[in-house]
């Protein structure tokens, strides 16, 4: 098991961070979602070993969360969100400082070094200083010195934080990689829906420092069985008028041909091909319309908060 | 060859301790500053005193050869060279190799170790909480105390190659010279040259002095600069701790006849008063009277450093690993 949490409440003097949060977690790719000050931070903080909880228990990896932090820290690869570089150093130096760091000999933790920057794509930019790399680079360094004693789970901040659409894709590719090639458990802090969407299979979401849910995010997102996507082509007009007037409410029109559509009872999926090939428009996919991660966040969230609160600030989909 | 590299590898090696990560900490922190021009420029500047003192012996060697050669005749006055010698040897203590040659090459050698401190504390220490890498030590399985440790080994190795090791190569140059100020202790009484040990008390008392100074200063170093982090402010409170403290103390005691005590103000003096201890000497040979007592510039040392983890541990607990 990854994660077993008891009743773990953290203060802040007189601010409450964390609210009896109870967790079972199994290894695997999972996400945690929350917006800010929903209590991320302190429970990162708390699996890290740096703050102990006020109260309540747990493991991680079958390592207690009372010990003195350092067996937990062995246990985790922890990448930042911010830069935390050492001016001045190279890549491979930083990397291999970072494995003596964990406790490995300095000539094993520079042959090591030199594997995962390879490993990474950073081969050629090993001997280059810290501060020349560039954003995507100082991202899969910060992953490097994550991986470099070879931890069983990584906890990762905001990993795609400051990186192009490309870079992006190729770190959540990579992330998937490693989780399903190398069997590495993840546990990816974001506010992007489609980062955890790309990546993960199992969800938590905290907000106000408690669990509202937390499990494999197909078996949390709603099946709905009067919603479709179609994906159309041909000049769909005239369809989609015929659809409404047969009681289909359209609810989303890209104008390219993908649609989105909420369907009376007793509708069937053959309807949709009829009335297609009566206005000469071919339907190229046909899928049930579920309840995808981003409705299952903000349906969570408006369940739990009270009328009138306003939450601060909402994960969102894409980087603003 | 070259493909089976490019694939992730598991790592089932052996793991250290977190007491291993002191030395990688200090390493690193040292290549930093060994790689800035100012510093080597310092450090020649620094050796400059020490080149005084190592060839000021053979001066003083050569001075002898010359008096046992041609006596000097002053008038009518013939003077006895082995005489002349021995006054000259008594006179400048300061090249002979005896305690007093040790406590001014270390006093001397101070202020250039304090200047150069001043200038490396932002980079041994103050850069890790400007580029924020601290977050990155604190984030490894290690505890604050072993950064501490390591930033700490690396002040003080600035610190020993400042002092320490010159001050036991110009004992090794004395003890080459004659092989009896190695092994005979009573050297210099025996001799009526110095009024402390020779031999191996006096190589602990050398070795102890750089101690003394290395723990204090990279104590109040790393804690200055963990708070200060730039160079200018960083000079600024050095000064304030060792110029302006100074010039108080001396104010107090001097100036208005206060308790002796009151020196303990001036830290340099206080650390100058442990390493006079280290190195033997008498309490009532102690320059610039009053002087407090070694036991009390002992323990107002240590409370100095107590002060200075204690600010260290709060400035630690406090970094932002997880943001």
């Amino acid at each position: 098991m990854f994660l077993d949490l008891h009743g773990i409440n953290h203060w802040y003097g007189t601010q409450q961070a964390l609210k009896d949060v109870g967790l079972q977690l199994e290894r695997g790719r999972i996400g945690m979602l929350g917006p800010n000050g929903a209590g991320k931070t302190t429970l990162l903080k708390i699996l890290l070993g740096l703050v102990r909880p006020t109260s309540g228990s747990g493991q991680v990896l079958g390592r207690s969360l009372h010990g003195d932090g350092t067996e937990l820290r062995r246990a985790l690869g922890y990448m930042p969100e911010a830069d935390s570089l050492v001016p001045g150093l190279r890549g491979v130096e930083y990397v291999a400082l970072a494995g003596e760091l964990y406790g490995m000999p300095r000539k094993h933790a520079l042959r090591r070094a030199h594997e995962v920057l390879t490993y990474l794509d950073l081969g050629e930019a090993r001997y280059r200083q810290v501060e020349e790399y560039s954003s995507g680079m100082k991202q899969r360094l910060k992953l490097a010195q994550a991986l470099i004693p070879d931890p069983p789970a990584l906890l990762l901040d905001e990993p795609t934080s400051g990186l192009d659409p490309a870079g992006r894709e190729g770190m959540l590719d990579l992330l998937l990689r490693l989780a399903t090639e190398h069997g590495k458990t993840i546990l990816l802090s974001t506010h992007l829906l489609g980062d955890v969407a790309k990546v993960c299979e199992a969800v938590l979401i905290l907000h106000h420092g408690q669990v509202l849910c937390h499990g494999p995010v197909a078996a949390l997102c709603r099946r709905r069985h009067d919603r479709y996507r179609l994906h159309l082509q041909g000049d769909p007009e005239s369809f989609l008028e015929d659809l409404r007037l047969e009681g289909v409410q359209v609810l989303h029109d890209n104008g390219k041909g993908d649609v989105r559509v909420a369907v009376p009872q007793g509708w069937t999926t053959r309807a949709f091909f009829v009335l297609a090939d009566h206005h000469r428009v071919t339907v190229r996919g046909l899928h049930a319309d579920d309840e995808d991660l981003e409705e299952l966040f903000h349906r969570v969230i408006d369940e739990f908060a009270a009328p009138g609160e306003m939450i601060r600030r909402t994960p969102s989909r894409e980087r603003p | 060859m070259t493909s089976s590299l490019l694939h992730y590898r598991a790592w089932h090696g052996p793991w250290r301790k977190p007491l291993w990560s002191v030395w990688p900490i200090a390493r690193v922190a040292l290549g930093m500053l060994l790689r800035r021009k100012l510093f080597w420029a310092l450090y020649g500047f620094a050796l400059l005193l020490f080149l005084m003192f190592f060839f000021g012996s053979f001066l003083l060697d050569w001075a002898e050869t010359q008096l046992a050669a041609a006596p000097i005749q002053i008038g009518r006055l013939k003077t006895d060279p082995q005489r002349t010698v021995s006054f000259l040897r008594r006179g400048i203590r300061v090249l002979n190799g005896s305690q007093d040659t040790f406590a001014y090459f270390f006093s001397y050698q101070g202020a250039m170790v304090l200047i150069v401190l001043a200038f490396a504390g932002a980079v041994l220490v103050g850069n890790d909480f400007t580029f924020r890498s601290v977050g990155f030590y604190l984030a490894k399985p290690i505890q604050p105390r072993h950064w501490i440790m390591g930033k700490c080994l690396a002040v003080a190795a600035v610190v020993h190659l400042l002092t320490t090791l010159p001050a036991l190569v110009l004992f090794a140059q004395h003890g080459m010279s004659d092989f009896d100020y190695v092994l005979d202790v009573d050297y210099f009484t025996a001799n009526n040259l110095g009024r402390g040990p020779a031999g191996w008390q006096l190589a602990l008392g050398i070795v102890g002095y750089g101690m003394a100074l290395a723990v204090v200063l990279s104590i109040m170093l790393v804690t200055a600069a963990s708070w200060l982090r730039r160079t200018m402010p960083l000079l600024l409170l050095w000064v304030s701790l060792f110029l302006f403290m100074r010039v108080l103390a001396s104010i107090l005691v001097d100036g208005l006849q206060y308790d002796g005590r009151w020196r303990l103000l001036d830290l340099w003096n206080t650390l100058g008063l442990v390493g006079h201890a280290c190195l033997g000497f008498q309490h009532r040979n102690i320059g610039n009277p009053p002087q407090p007592e070694f036991w009390e510039a002992a323990v107002t040392l240590s409370g100095v450093c107590v002060a200075c983890l204690i600010l260290l541990k709060m400035r630690t607990r406090d970094v932002p690993i997880v943001r």
